[in-house]
């Protein structure tokens, strides 16, 4: 297994438009980070089944297989790797059918280059962060019964169903389980998990709670895990409130 | 934009109204009928209780006969004259065939305003969703170079770079802004052609020269990325053709066929003609990425780029797909062969060996072939 830190500077570059590649190589090397660029679908997929890395930079038009079926494929395959998208069709519908892939956030071309690094920046600092949060003695939390293991994206719940979580689930959950008992604001999650203005509004993390309520609350409907403070955010607690 | 929607769906509106108001117009018209005839009977009817009644107090029969002219009489029974009654029957089967003609008529005549209208309303939503699906396509491929150009910038701006660097970032500017500008003269010229508006000339035209004038243009860069061109022509060769739009079609089936090379690391590009049974054959061989033989006539269509890959920085889609408008309108066809992936593919014009001849006033007095740019074809006006 290799340690977070050495892959988590490498960036798998998938586009087909050579300047455009070349370009965004060559600035990411800049940077420091160690660049791996490939022209179409299939030839990410293979590689990332060989390789792996901290980031994928996928553009959505591609040959052969397009951005967002390698990015579901790679889901499937249980390689929670952070997707950044980056297409010419920047549309609200776009986005959303980006982001339900499974993709982390979404910029549309022509970008800027600046945006283009700080969003890379942003999601490998964010993956590191879940990454070393989650090694050794964070690795696996417990409560009310349930069981999650943070590095295999699995858990256990309380009736013994076994549950595999995306990547944005299994954040929340970190960023809660760091601080129990504390109150943590919407805001707080949304630049914790995402760190960027890739959803509109706030309303996203409440539809996350409600989905980890699902998996591991007794009674979703009577949180004892899971709690809402109203207006502000949400706490987490481990014994259960009695 | 709006108002003629909204003027042909209220037609269609009226339309199916008015079809509906005959369908009950003609059912009601029916059911009077009947219901006069079956009245009219059942006057007869009493008619005839009548005379029997007048018989049976003794009226004499030549009596009844005159008061009640649809009844006769025999013996002391009256009953219902065989005329009135055929009279009747007669009355009923004249009517209801007048309805079934008439109705025929109207819902023929109704049916046909509603499929023209629903036809032009059809039409009207497919050369919408045209537009949009166009204007979605060139936006996106105009993208892609504006990114590609942007990123240069902002890496120059940002970045202390040698001067080495600096010439690789100038060069795929240029190459980025002349991309963008062969775009936008390619989609000015396939809107051209897809209004139809576009009146080619019919000359003769030496095709080996047509040819190396198109091939001297382009040769410096294929041998830049490693790609030959031969041209094995006879010649004397004459095609009948417009000689703009054969430079436009040589020079986009060139392109095309350096797109298709250049992701193989180089190559061949060979070009031969002959002269066969009524035709002359221009055959663009290549070794390029080939396609799978099922793709060849999505080749043709607008927006179609079975290779972005490699050569892909130039294409826009649209190259083949002007190739295909102005052969067709020039009087020719062209066609494209490949055994598969990576196995080269061979495209052919083909132009019919008629005698060569000048069509119309627009034919004359041409234009230097030095112009033969993009804008092939003159716009009738």
């Amino acid at each position: 297994m290799t340690a977070p830190a050495e892959h988590t500077r490498r960036i798998l570059v998938v586009e087909d438009e050579p300047h455009l590649a070349a370009g965004v190589v060559e600035n990411l090397r800049a940077e420091g980070y160690e660049v791996e660029s490939v022209a179409d679908g299939r030839r990410a997929l293979d590689w990332l089944g060989a390789s792996s890395c901290g980031l994928v930079l996928l553009d959505v038009m591609l040959p052969e297989v397009d951005g967002f079926t390698v990015c579901r494929s790679m889901r499937e395959r249980g390689d929670n790797t952070p997707v950044l998208f980056l297409t010419a069709r920047g549309d609200p519908a776009d986005r959303v059918r980006g982001l339900e892939a499974g993709g982390d956030d979404y910029l549309a071309k022509p970008f800027h280059l600046q945006e283009l690094l700080l969003r890379v920046r942003a999601i490998l600092r964010r993956w590191d962060w879940y990454q070393s949060a989650s090694a050794a003695e964070g690795a696996v939390l417990r409560f009310g019964g349930n069981e999650v293991d943070f590095r295999a994206f699995r858990a256990r719940s309380w009736n013994g169903v076994a549950q595999e979580l995306t990547e944005k689930e299994a954040m929340i959950l970190k960023v809660l389980a760091e601080r129990p008992g504390e109150i943590v604001s919407r805001e707080d999650l949304l630049e914790r998990v995402w760190g960027y203005d890739v959803f509109p509004s706030t309303r996203t993390v409440d539809n996350f709670i409600l989905r980890l309520r699902k998996r591991f609350e007794r009674d979703p409907a009577n949180p004892r895990h899971f709690l809402t403070v109203w207006g502000v955010g949400y706490r987490f607690l481990t014994e259960g409130e009695p | 934009m709006k108002t003629p929607r909204v003027f042909q769906l209220t037609a269609l509106a009226l339309v199916l109204v008015s079809t509906v108001q005959v369908g009950w117009w003609l059912f009601d018209q029916h059911r009077l009928a009947v219901e006069k005839l079956q009245e009219m009977r059942q006057v007869y009817a009493q008619q005839v209780i009548a005379a029997q009644a007048l018989l049976d107090t003794g009226t004499a029969a030549a009596r009844v006969s005159a008061l009640m002219p649809g009844i006769i009489v025999t013996g002391r029974r009256a009953a219902l004259s065989p005329n009135v009654d055929r009279q009747l029957l007669g009355e009923e089967r004249r009517r209801i065939a007048q309805y079934a003609w008439e109705s025929s008529f109207f819902i023929l005549a109704l049916a046909a305003c509603i499929a023209v209208i629903a036809r032009a309303l059809r039409a009207e939503v497919r050369v919408i969703e045209e537009q949009e699906s166009f204007l979605a396509l060139v936006s996106h491929q105009f993208k892609t170079p504006l990114a590609s150009l942007q990123l240069s910038l902002e890496t120059m701006a940002m970045r202390p770079l040698s001067q080495e660097q600096s010439r690789t970032l100038i060069e795929r500017m240029l190459s980025d802004l002349a991309r963008m500008e062969g775009m936008v003269t390619q989609i000015l010229e396939s809107m051209r052609l897809d209004r139809g508006r576009i009146e080619l000339r019919r000359e003769p035209v030496d095709l080996a020269g047509a040819v190396a004038r198109v091939v001297a243009g382009i040769e410096p860069r294929a041998a830049k990325d490693r790609i030959g061109i031969s041209v094995d022509i006879e010649r004397g060769l004459e095609v009948s053709a417009d000689p703009l739009a054969l430079d436009v079609i040589l020079r986009n089936l060139l392109e095309n066929a350096l797109a298709a090379v250049t992701p193989v690391g180089g190559g061949t590009v060979a070009l031969t003609a002959r002269r066969t049974a009524g035709e002359i054959e221009l055959a663009v061989r290549d070794s390029g990425v080939g396609f799978p033989p099922a793709d060849a006539a999505r080749l043709f269509q607008k927006f179609t780029r079975l290779h972005p890959g490699g050569g892909g920085s130039r294409g826009t889609g649209l190259g083949l797909y002007i190739v295909k408008r102005l052969m067709q309108l020039g009087g020719g066809r062209v066609g494209a062969q490949s055994a598969g992936a990576g196995q080269g593919a061979t495209f052919v014009l083909a132009w019919p060996a008629s005698e060569p001849r000048d069509r119309g006033l627009l034919g004359q007095g041409g234009e230097p072939d030095s112009m033969a740019g993009p804008q092939a074809g003159r716009e009738r006006s």
